[in-house]
């Protein structure tokens, strides 16, 4: 089998790592740099810059670039509408159940512009490796939801990768974290990022990482302290300045935040804005202190469901940039009663480990094994609005659960089912996940048919939905309608797309050469057409120069390069003679110049 | 393959869960799709469906009551809350009113807390019950008892188990309040 990566998609900055000789290591980008932050710039003329470049467009020009993505995965509008107001984005009108941003007249989805994330680190995997990358293993958020994870899933396939699993960040850490050495013991991760929090709790035993519980809240990270420090500040400069300048504060305040993880005290600085304003610690920490707390709510959430105490846990791992931050650091110290661990890189511990998971699925190694959970319950709509739930949260996955389905109706050919996630009894309060129809039921008195439905939640925490009839044995054909995501034949359609633009643009960049080509072509030509050597040609030869000017000037306004090209051979061919005269007329002349020069 | 024939068991209830632990450990790394990426489809499709199996399967038997339920569900016996006694009917009525209470917000911190300490220790007793009637059924199993008399064990774990899951949906519903 062929290589297979490991990629971080984060909020704030993404990675590709490869385990080499049984070490991961990160790949790093042409810019030399690790960290490829999830920033997408969009050129007017179409080209798209994503990391680096494209963030040190975030200030000039904050319409066309793109930043926090993965915060919109699997989202509909009403998910988001908080965050919209700090946000510079055009929203599309259609964009109740997938958001779709508006750039220079396109419609764009998250699992779109997370592809163009994905691209950049393949290709800058392939550039570092020498060879071709297909095969990829994609990290999530461990408390991400079913769209969510398809989302990401559909982002790979975009981006042309053949994403092999889905792995949740936080045991992705463990993994990384050569924890293994220890035979036995229990862990907690705590992972907090730029915009999403996990914790989840490990049991380790000869290899086998088993997850016991996890929680975490998909809504929660560094993101939300930045804002907070955006609000802070346009309150204190009063009203609410103009939107462009949000990136300016945003930086800010994230320098800032930044700085305080080291220092005692640090300066919010706006130049533009002539703001400029100093932010101890103490002050810092006050602010950002309902945010911290709401991280140890599912701390004790995932103690509670994996039937532990805060004692019962050997090592707590801290990952993510939020768990630079000192408060942080404290507030999970006083809660497990331990020095976490933070000996690795936070932001590159996650790529680190989906490197060690894509190695054990590449066959590298065997004696390793990652036994994950569902983060959320799996239910079903039943009569009067009420979940019935058919796989708990925290189960090991893949896992499975039979139910049987009738009909109410005599003849009824069709049952409809809904599947939602989430730990509330009432359908009103959980997320729809996706409808199903199981059609072509063989017409029966009501009650008579018996359909067994199989949901079966995969490796990658995605749900997979098959059905058959019990009397006639026949397989069902289910049509599945996913509530918050893309259906297969629009990720097809978008996977077409990618391959026409990529077409198209490279046409269109041959078509624009050809055409400068053949300008500096028609300038040449028109001045020889003043030189005094025209008279040396045939009429034939002039005729024929004269031809080819206007069969080219007629070409160039062509979309096709190759028909420009051959209008350019043409006329290369009939202005040779002339040319050639006028060259040789030059070196003679050159000659003479130099002549006199060495008599003088 | 049912769920106990996963992990090689006898249809009973007292279950070592270390060895559980370590069988499932085994079976897990016999299946588990990362050991398939490079096999066929039809393999790969094999090893997701088993893994599911053994996961479904742990899931099931090692928790004391999911395990009693799954065994009534092999044996063809279902619980019936309709067949529940009127007098224990009657008392989880007044429970029931009571946890509404707590929801309206009409009922005192004291009165909330005495509630969830009366559910409570009535869910204790129902563990209690559980585990007897489990070992009961053991009993009976490695004595190779009659049919009758196994059936009517069976009778009794589910009633047992119809009546106490009034009680956790009480429970439950406690749970909700603050």
């Amino acid at each position: 089998m062929s290589k297979i990566v490991g990629i971080d998609l984060g909020t704030t900055n993404s990675l590709v790592a490869i385990v080499e000789n049984g070490v991961p290591r990160v790949l790093p980008g042409r810019d030399g740099s690790k960290l490829v932050p999830s920033v997408i710039h969009f050129e007017e003329g179409g080209e798209v810059l994503v990391g680096n470049t494209a963030k040190a467009r975030l200030i000039e020009n904050p319409k066309n670039t793109i930043f926090s993505i993965k915060r919109f995965m699997g989202k509909g509008l009403e998910d988001v509408r908080d965050d919209l107001p700090l946000l510079p984005f055009e929203v599309s009108s259609d964009s109740e159940h997938i958001i779709r941003l508006k750039i220079f007249g396109r419609d764009y989805t998250p699992p779109q512009l997370s592809a163009l994330i994905l691209k950049e680190l393949k290709r800058n995997a392939e550039a570092e490796l020498g060879e071709e990358v297909v095969n990829a293993v994609i990290t999530v958020p461990a408390y991400f939801n079913d769209a969510q994870r398809q989302a990401t899933k559909d982002a790979g396939r975009i981006a042309g990768l053949d994403v092999l699993r889905i792995v949740n960040e936080p045991t992705a850490a463990s993994l990384a974290y050569g924890l293994n050495e220890r035979q036995h013991g229990t862990i907690a991760v705590f992972d907090f990022g730029g915009g999403t929090f996990d914790i989840s709790i490990l049991k380790l035993s000869e290899g086998i990482f088993e997850v016991l519980a996890t929680s975490g809240d998909t809504h929660l990270g560094g993101d939300d302290i930045d804002e907070l420090l955006i609000r802070l500040v346009m309150k204190e400069i009063g009203g609410a300045p103009d939107a462009s300048a949000i990136p300016s504060i945003r930086k800010a305040v994230n320098k800032a935040k930044e700085d305080l993880s080291a220092a005692d005290s640090a300066e919010i600085v706006i130049e533009s804005l002539g703001y400029r304003r100093k932010l101890p610690r103490a002050e810092f920490n006050a602010l950002i202190d309902p945010i911290v707390e709401r991280t140890l709510k599912p701390c004790r959430q995932a103690l509670q469901d994996a039937g532990l105490k805060p004692d019962a846990i050997n090592e707590v791992v801290m990952v993510g940039g939020s768990t630079r931050i000192p408060l942080v650091r404290e507030r999970v110290q006083a809660m497990f009663g331990r020095v976490p661990h933070t000996e690795l890189n936070p932001d590159e511990v996650v790529a680190l480990g989906a490197a060690v998971q894509a190695d054990i699925l590449g066959g590298g190694k065997r004696d390793m094994l990652l036994l994950d959970v569902t983060p959320l319950s799996l239910g079903i709509e039943t009569m009067g609005g009420v979940i019935s739930k058919i796989i708990p949260r925290n189960s090991t996955i893949p896992a499975s659960a039979t139910e049987m389905f009738t009909t109410f109706v005599e003849g009824q050919t069709n049952v409809k089912i809904h599947v939602l996630q989430g730990e509330r009894e009432l359908v009103k309060d959980c997320r729809s996940l996706a409808q199903f129809d199981l059609k072509n039921i063989p017409p029966m008195p009501a009650g008579m048919p018996r359909i067994e439905v199989k949901f079966l939640i995969d490796a990658d925490g995605i749900l997979n939905v098959s059905a058959q009839e019990q009397r006639t044995n026949k397989y069902q054909s289910i049509e599945v309608k996913p509530t918050y995501g893309l259906t297969d034949e629009q990720v097809e359609g978008m996977i077409l797309e990618s391959f026409e633009y990529a077409e198209s643009d490279i046409e269109a960049r041959q078509v624009i050469e050809a055409r400068n080509e053949a300008e500096l072509v028609l300038n040449a030509t028109e001045k020889g057409l003043h030189d005094e050597h025209l008279s040396q040609l045939s009429d034939e030869e002039r005729a024929e120069i004269t031809a080819a000017v206007t069969h080219l000037k007629e070409a160039m306004k062509s979309e096709s390069h190759t028909v420009i090209r051959e209008a350019i051979d043409r006329l290369s061919a009939g202005t040779q003679h002339l040319a050639e005269l006028i060259m040789n007329s030059t070196i003679q002349k050159a000659l003479k110049d130099k002549r006199v020069r060495e008599i003088q | 393959m049912n769920y106990f024939e996963v992990f090689g068991l006898p249809k009973i209830l007292g279950i070592d869960l270390a060895r559980l632990e370590r069988k499932f450990h085994e079976l897990s790394r016999k299946y588990h799709p990362d050991f398939f990426t490079a096999s066929s489809t039809e393999e790969k499709l094999q090893a997701l469906h088993m893994t599911a199996l053994v996961n479904d399967a742990y899931r099931t038997l090692r928790h004391p009551v999911r395990r009693v339920e799954y065994l009534l569900d092999v044996e063809g016996f279902k619980p019936d809350g309709s067949k529940v006694p009127k007098s224990f009917l009657m008392e989880m009525f007044e429970i029931n009113e009571q946890v509404e209470e707590a929801h309206s917000g009409s009922a005192t911190p004291e009165q909330i807390s005495a509630l969830r300490h009366d559910i409570e220790n009535r869910a204790a007793r129902f563990d209690s019950q559980i585990e007897a009637a489990s070992a009961e059924w053991d009993r009976l199993v490695s004595n190779h008892a009659t049919e009758p008399e196994l059936k009517a064990q069976l009778s009794r774990l589910t009633e047992i188990l119809s009546e106490s899951s009034y009680i956790r949906n009480l429970e439950r519903d406690l749970e909700g309040t603050a």
